[in-house]
């Protein structure tokens, strides 16, 4: 990896975001991907569905002020990444970055069921960034997917991968499918998560 | 001896970090998955065009109380390509160390012109400028005594890249005390920004902080 080069420059250390992350940076266009705007055409093809969770502490309260920053493939498992240029799967209308910033720690996110990546189960990778910690990042599947058995990151956290599985939880009367995820940051049920710079 | 997932420390005096801390050993990404931890941030930002002067909250307003400082640098990966054309979000405390977030219940001075907020964007150099408002230091454990130092907030979003990091000041008093600043060890000087002459600037100190995105994390051990 680069680190490892002998001229690699020394990197900027990362920082917590502290508690007063501002508001004023929210962007709505971010906090549901079913759409590129409210005011222009243009939807993500797909089934849309509703991630809904808490992010909690060790002693299970809230952590308020939490930032999450989700990242997917779209329906047919293409992410909008510059390895896939051109790729004619590329949904126009979708580009799978997310972000919200949750004042009380409970979230809600608007998005589309992804498809499932090559060799992989259907997944949304979440950063959680807040005050006390810098940038910790997990990856959440959908429970009753059959991808499910055979994908690399849940067979390699073993007995944990309960832990990564969202708790599917009806269909709204708009017709979103609703999912449950609470991310545990530390202690007793504490969510897996993944070194994203070494491994 | 089998690569392992780091584990991540609790800065020290930090009670939200000892809520907040993930206690088991990160989990090493397969290498079938690797793509799939890597978000590509969407190059489609929005930014107020007066927003790289923190120093007053619309062009014509007056300066904010304080010294007024400029801060420029470079964004770059670790083997020295610039970061182009990314976004660059900036927050920080005023003159008396108050944010002017709705969240800040410290009761510490307001001041009518300073927002402390502001997004600018790199160049194709990757390099960026913004002025800002010197930030107060603020005691952030009254029942202890320990202060924040001096620190601007940034966000680096730029396609694959992505760091939430902080920029300290030299020679601060509460900068050996800082819990994160403790973290990093040895590593905390890369998060000082360096002054400079002000040039023709219309401000009283004038700073250079590159940031290199990449690396470990210095806040960890393994």
């Amino acid at each position: 990896m680069t680190a490892d080069l002998p001229n690699a420059l020394p990197a900027t250390n990362e920082d917590t975001c502290g508690p007063y992350f501002p508001i004023f940076f929210e962007d709505p266009a971010l906090e549901d991907l079913t759409f590129v705007h409210p005011g222009l055409i243009g939807h993500a093809k797909g089934a849309p569905i509703i991630l809904r969770g808490r992010v909690l502490d060790r002693h299970g309260d809230l952590a308020n002020g939490a930032i999450l920053e989700f990242w997917q493939a779209n329906a047919t498992g293409i992410y909008r990444s510059p390895a896939n240029d051109g790729h004619p799967d590329i949904d126009p209308w979708f580009h799978g970055f997310g972000r919200l910033r949750s004042a009380s720690g409970a979230y809600e996110f608007r998005t589309i069921m992804p498809g499932a990546p090559q060799g992989r189960a259907p997944n949304v990778t979440i950063t959680i960034f807040s005050d006390g910690i810098s940038r910790i990042v997990t990856q959440m599947f959908f429970e009753g997917q059959s991808t499910n058995a055979t994908d690399p990151v849940l067979q390699a956290v073993g007995e944990d991968a309960p832990r990564l599985l969202a708790r599917h939880d009806g269909r709204t009367s708009k017709g979103e499918e609703v999912y449950l995820f609470d991310i545990v940051m530390a202690g007793d049920g504490e969510t897996p998560f993944f070194d994203d710079l070494e491994s | 001896m089998a690569k392992q997932g780091r584990i991540i420390r609790i800065g020290p005096t930090d009670n939200t970090s000892d809520q907040r801390t993930p206690r088991q050993r990160l989990r090493l990404i397969p290498e079938g998955a690797r793509e799939s931890f890597v978000p590509v941030a969407p190059a489609r930002f929005a930014a107020g065009p007066h927003e790289w002067d923190m120093t007053r909250t619309a062009p014509d307003r007056p300066r904010a109380e304080g010294v007024p400082i400029e801060v420029t640098g470079t964004v770059r990966t670790q083997s020295g390509a610039p970061v182009r054309n990314a976004l660059l979000e900036v927050w920080s405390a005023n003159h008396y160390g108050r944010y002017r977030h709705v969240e800040d219940h410290s009761n510490l001075q307001l001041d009518e012109n300073h927002l402390g907020v502001g997004r600018v964007f790199t160049d194709e150099d990757g390099a960026y400028r913004f002025w800002a408002i010197s930030p107060g230091a603020y005691l952030a454990r009254p029942d202890i005594g320990r202060w924040r130092p001096k620190h601007i907030h940034m966000s680096l979003s730029g396609g694959a890249p992505r760091l939430i990091t902080q920029m300290y000041f030299p020679d601060e008093p509460n900068n050996v005390s800082d819990p994160m600043a403790i973290l990093m060890g040895d590593a905390f000087v890369r998060n000082i920004a360096n002054p400079r002459d002000i040039g023709g600037a219309d401000v009283d100190e004038a700073y250079d902080f590159d940031i290199v995105v990449g690396g470990r994390n210095a806040t960890y051990f393994e």
